[in-house]
């Protein structure tokens, strides 16, 4: 090869590691510097941008030394994990996350752990399934601001309120769309059943209860459910309750505004019936997720930060949060105020958040692992891919293996 | 027994009938895209093969809408286009015609690696061009017409087989009359290569408007939308958070549309290009 | 007559020219470019010799710390949280980054390897000076080294950015993920990460991702296979069909076939996804005529896997059939007509023409890029990922769905829950193997490779 591509390659290659090897390699800390001048990044969902856009410009009226940006994040709050762990150096400085995901996130250095005034603010003023939520190893790791949790959407013109209080009773009388697919929606029947996942507080790792026959049992209901006649496996649940195939759907309060649209005056929401599962009556749970606002350790400024989440998550915001997206709040005195005590879907969800109804999502790291084996598991189990002699094995090893390290 | 031509006639008859089904098989899907495009929808999810309600709204809509800068997104795509295109088209050429027609001490053992390098999935030097672009600080379109242009060295059979057809003994006579080698390159292969040059030049101008998993790694981390190209952008529309894959999906379809109208249309004309490319090619293999 | 590099061995060794060479040439065994200088080729000289200068520079202040670091890759593996009271809220002290640790620490091994051969060549140019004087040769002067560069090295010009992007983002890109096998970066140590050697590669192939990769495998080659033939047949079976006596207008059939092709995958297959739902529109169809009474699952979870992964094929072919038959097309039009004139004479029906000299011509032409398509077909991340994305799932695999390929499967396990990139990276190693192993099978089997 020539000597004078050799050379001008090797040159101009060594320019580049020399431009490169500026960029530091060695351990970094977050610099944090109080009230100078800062300018931040706010990630919310794509639909939530605009009225983020507005409670911004009220924050920076109050602190005029803050700038903020407030654009949607790349793959949705659900995905705030990969989002931030792709190159947290380079993501928001406050970015929204839901509530399962705030164990991975701190183990891996990703959030800090909030100051002590806050932390005590959120203990004080939230409710305590929020609170609770968000607090991880006994640290409160993120600021939350709603509550969700899946309740009952139905057509009142083709179903009584009565007719949905239990499960039965709604499948005998119409057709409920939903999909077993989706591990979020469908495993709480194992709570009901009586089992628990990572122990009673979801922070125990070998803590699972459900490798026993209230696990067989849950799997049993929901392989039973293939023949139910009331019962319509959909991904697209939305679309079939437009269409009249179906009469209820469960769904979170995300979808509300959209069901509204769709069912106009025959909107009607209500808490999650019974079920009979192993032989009782109990009451068929759903996950409390909690979302909230974290701040991103890899944060030039944190307690710019700290003070932008606070902010955001404050009484007013929560308030337009509801006003414009039906979000349920979770600060006292707003989940008091007039506007969420006259919303129904506020009312339903806030019954559903009650201990007995449901439970707080689990935010061990092992969470991952959970979410992908618990969708197979489940659907398979419903159509039937998973025989009834194989359940006690297959929940022992899904038991294994989500209690591994 | 029937006479020949009744029988040419019924074979014909059959032969024509079968094409024809296959034909409307084939388009039956692009057909339902089209109709998608134009029905009203608010779920996600399109049920029926002919729209229930009709409505101009979609293709309004996605110029319109602010959480998804499409115009934004044609533009930034057809700078990178373009751009890549000239890098890559005159990269693509010369590494060909160099491999074909030069002969030097190492071009065995490269054409060797370059083959072995392909074998390599793709995926594989994802992260390690976000850390370099990252050290860069070029995570932005300029980044990604880096990493289109700078894979382009590799993309040279089709032009490389193309250039062993062309006989040698015009190269020889030229260097008999005493011209360079540049010369050579210059004023007699480049004009002889006019179709591969076409076809090169399409394909790389092709592909930004296609390519969503490396656009996506590259500009999705500002989270700005207003970056985006437009195959991760439409792409994005979809995934980027729990309720847009409804609110926005019959959009969607009119923005896929929209794109897929140029893209099919520069094809067809690519295809006599393309075809000679893959023969010419395949003759010296 | 092309000039060829020389492959008669020198007339000198390194050792006569260092021990009868003059001061300069002595010189350019420590200062690159000293020969070069002396001899009046300055643009050569100079730029040896700056090179030297720039490369020590560089190693002395950042190389040799880049490269010690890649033994440890980073001394600090855990992070610290530590309360500022100054301020009121709590800082991360991170541990050491271990990707960009090994990311510097390779390039820096990159440098050195290319100032080797730079220094490898500036003895060589010294040899051939040392050579030329000795003989009483002329030697180059600046203008036509300087002109050679457009002569007798313009494969050296030419060449020489398309390789430093080909080393910048290939080869340094895959040396990268191929040492991140030997790593244990995964979801639980993100940023700072030590070497592991093979464990990642006992995950895969005997631990807990065994019971996945052999069965993915399988279906990955099965329909590598599958794909390939589907397409090639059905793409020459077409082609036949169009250009068969009496077809008129056959760029417009031709036209309208390669509309599928044209179409972005992006759009066409997410749209066929939802074609093909249970309760989209083909179902709808096909139950509003009476045809079916419970709509066919061809490709949602609850399809049966091998109905899922047929019409995964089916769908396949709908994309892939054009081009072949665009090819196709191309090599029947050239087909030596005499010949087959000649055979109909002879009384040969339609098929034993086919048989005889049409497939046998389209398989010679075709052999190379076929192979180049089973390949291709091996690593064919759209398809899958837009159609089913990996669905229907699989209970007994960890991260892949029944349709998933190895490089889904690879992608599933960067981006999605899991995110264990070391598994990811043994997987990419392990998929090249298999292409390779193929490659190198296949191309024994036709002559065409020998030309190269």
């Amino acid at each position: 090869m020539s000597f004078f591509k050799k050379a001008a390659l090797s040159s101009a290659a060594v320019l580049a590691a020399l431009s490169l090897s500026a960029c530091s390699k060695s351990s970094s800390s977050s610099s944090s510097t109080a009230d100078k001048k800062a300018s931040l990044t706010l990630w919310v969902d794509t639909e939530q941008v605009s009225y983020y856009k507005d409670i911004v410009k009220d924050f920076h009226k109050k602190y005029p030394n803050i700038t903020v940006k407030v654009t949607q994040s790349p793959n949705g709050s659900a995905n705030a994990k990969t989002d931030v762990g792709k190159d947290a150096s380079k993501a928001a400085d406050v970015f929204e996350v839901p509530n399962d995901q705030l164990g991975q996130m701190a183990n891996a250095g990703y959030i800090n752990p909030l100051s002590p005034s806050d932390t005590a603010n959120i203990k004080k003023n939230y409710v305590s399934q929020a609170s609770k939520g968000v607090t991880w190893k006994g640290k409160v790791y993120a600021y939350p601001y709603a509550q969700q949790a899946d309740t009952i959407y139905y057509n009142k013109s083709k179903l009584s309120a009565n007719d949905v209080k239990d499960w039965d009773t709604l499948t005998s009388k119409g057709v409920l769309a939903t999909d077993f697919t989706n591990a979020y929606t469908m495993w709480p029947i194992f709570f009901s059943a009586g089992t628990t996942l990572y122990g009673e507080n979801g922070e125990s790792l070998k803590g699972s209860t459900f490798n026993n026959q209230n696990g067989v049992n849950a799997l049993t209901w929901i392989a039973k459910q293939k023949s139910n006649k009331g019962v319509m496996q959909t991904s697209n649940a939305l679309n079939q309750l437009k269409k009249g195939n179906a009469d209820a759907i469960m769904d979170g309060p995300w979808n509300a505004a959209n069901i509204k649209k769709i069912l106009g005056k025959n909107f009607a929401v209500a808490k999650y019936p019974t079920v009979t599962v192993g032989g009782k009556k109990k009451q068929l749970e759903a996950f409390l997720g909690i979302e909230g606002f974290a701040v991103n350790s890899h944060t030039s400024n944190a307690k710019a930060a700290s003070q932008l989440a606070a902010y955001i998550t404050n009484k007013k915001s929560q308030l337009i949060a509801h006003e414009k997206a039906g979000q349920i709040p979770v600060l006292k005195s707003a989940v008091n105020s007039s506007a969420v005590q006259n919303d129904p879907v506020a009312k339903s969800v806030i019954e559903m958040a009650q201990p007995g109804n449901s439970v707080l999502q689990p935010k061990l790291p092992q969470m991952a692992t959970f979410w992908d084996g618990a969708a197979p598991l489940i659907s398979g189990t419903y159509d039937g891919k998973i025989k009834a002699s194989q359940y006690k094995a297959q929940l022992a090893k899904f038991s294994k293996k989500i209690s591994q390290k | 027994m029937k006479s020949y031509s009744n029988q040419r006639k019924v074979s014909l008859f059959f032969r024509y009938l079968l094409l024809t089904i296959l034909a409307i098989l084939w388009l039956i899907p692009i057909l339902w895209i089209v109709l998608a495009s134009f029905s009203y929808n608010d779920t996600g999810f399109i049920s029926t093969f002919f729209p229930e309600k009709w409505t101009f709204q979609n293709y309004i809509g996605i110029f319109t809408n602010s959480q998804f800068p499409y115009l934004h997104w044609i533009i930034n795509t057809l700078l990178v286009a373009i751009i890549s295109a000239t890098l890559s088209t005159f990269i693509q050429i010369s590494v060909a015609y160099v491999l074909s027609r030069l002969r030097f001490r190492l071009r065995k053992p490269f054409l060797q690696i370059a083959l072995v390098l392909g074998m390599f999935p793709g995926f594989m030097s994802m992260i390690a061009l976000y850390y370099i672009l990252k050290g860069l600080n070029m995570l932005n379109l300029g980044g990604l017409i880096l990493v289109y242009v700078g894979g382009a060295g590799l993309g040279f059979y089709v032009a490389k087989g193309f250039f062993d057809t062309i006989p040698r003994s015009l190269d020889e006579a030229a260097e008999l009359d005493g011209a360079t080698k540049w010369q050579v390159f210059t004023k007699i292969g480049l004009p002889l290569s006019k179709p591969m040059i076409v076809y090169t030049a399409l394909t790389t101008f092709m592909a930004p408007w296609v390519d969503f998993i490396f656009s996506g790694i590259i500009l999705s981390t500002s989270g700005d939308p207003k970056t985006y190209t437009i195959a991760y952008g439409l792409y994005n529309m979809l995934s980027s958070s729990k309720g847009s894959a409804t609110t926005y999906f019959a959009q969607f379809v009119a923005g896929c549309v929209i794109i897929a109208i140029p893209i099919t249309i520069l094809f067809i004309i690519m295809q006599k290009f393309y075809v000679s490319g893959i023969t010419a090619g395949a003759d010296k293999g | 007559m092309f000039k060829r590099k020389g492959h008669v061995p020198p007339k000198a060794s390194y050792k006569e020219v260092w021990s009868k060479g003059d001061a300069a040439d002595k010189l350019s065994f420590f200062f690159m470019g000293a020969s070069a200088l002396k001899n009046k080729q300055w643009a050569k000289g100079l730029s040896l010799l700056i090179s030297e200068i720039v490369f020590l520079v560089w190693f002395i202040f950042s190389g040799a710390s880049a490269l010690s670091m890649l033994s440890n890759l980073g001394e600090n593996k855990t992070k610290k949280v530590v309360f500022d009271q100054a301020q009121g809220v709590y800082v991360t002290k991170q541990p050491d980054n271990s990707v960009l640790i090994l990311l510097f620490g390779i390039m820096a091994l990159f440098l050195v390897i290319g100032f080797i051969c730079l220094y490898v060549t500036n003895l060589r140019s010294t040899r051939a000076n040392y050579i030329k004087k000795r003989d009483g040769k002329h030697i180059a002067t600046n203008k036509e080294e300087l002109a050679s560069l457009l002569d007798s090295r313009l494969h050296a010009t030419l060449m020489f950015i398309p390789l430093l992007g080909i080393i910048l983002f290939t080869v340094l890109p895959t040396v990268f993920m191929i040492s991140m096998a030997f790593t244990n970066y995964d979801r639980q140590h993100p940023i700072g990460f030590s070497w592991t050697g093979f464990q990642a590669f006992g995950n895969v192939l005997s631990g807990d991702l065994a019971g996945t990769f052999f069965p993915v495998l399988g279906w990955t080659l099965i329909w590598a296979v599958a794909a390939t033939a589907t397409t090639f047949l059905g793409g020459v079976l077409l082609a036949l069909l169009i250009e068969s006596k009496g077809i008129k207008h056959r760029k417009v059939w031709r036209t309208i076939f390669i509309v599928a092709y044209a179409v972005p995958q992006f759009v066409s297959l997410l749209l066929i996804a939802q074609f093909l739902d249970a309760q989209g529109p083909l179902n709808t169809l096909l139950q509003n005529w009476g045809w079916i009474s419970w709509p066919i699952h061809f490709i949602d979870n609850e399809a049966a896997p091998w109905v899922a992964r047929l019409t995964v094929i089916i769908v396949n072919m709908w994309i892939g059939i054009p081009v072949s038959m665009l090819v196709s097309m191309a090599i029947i039009q050239n087909l030596p007509q005499d010949q087959i004139e000649a055979a109909r004479i002879d009384g040969a029906n339609a098929f034993q023409i086919f048989h005889n000299i049409t497939f046998p011509q389209i398989l010679f032409v075709m052999g190379p890029s076929l192979i180049q398509q089973f390949i291709g077909n091996i690593n064919n991340f759209n398809v899958i990922f837009l159609l089913t994305g990996g669905k229907p799932m699989n209970n007994n695999y960890n991260g892949a769905g029944s349709t998933d390929l190895l490089v889904n499967w690879l992608y599933n396990l960067t981006f999605g829950q899991q995110q264990r990139y070391n598994a990811s990276a043994v997987l990419g190693i392990l998929i090249f193997i298999l292409s390779a192993t193929i490659s190198l099978i296949a191309y024994r089997h036709t002559t065409a490779f020998k030309e190269g």
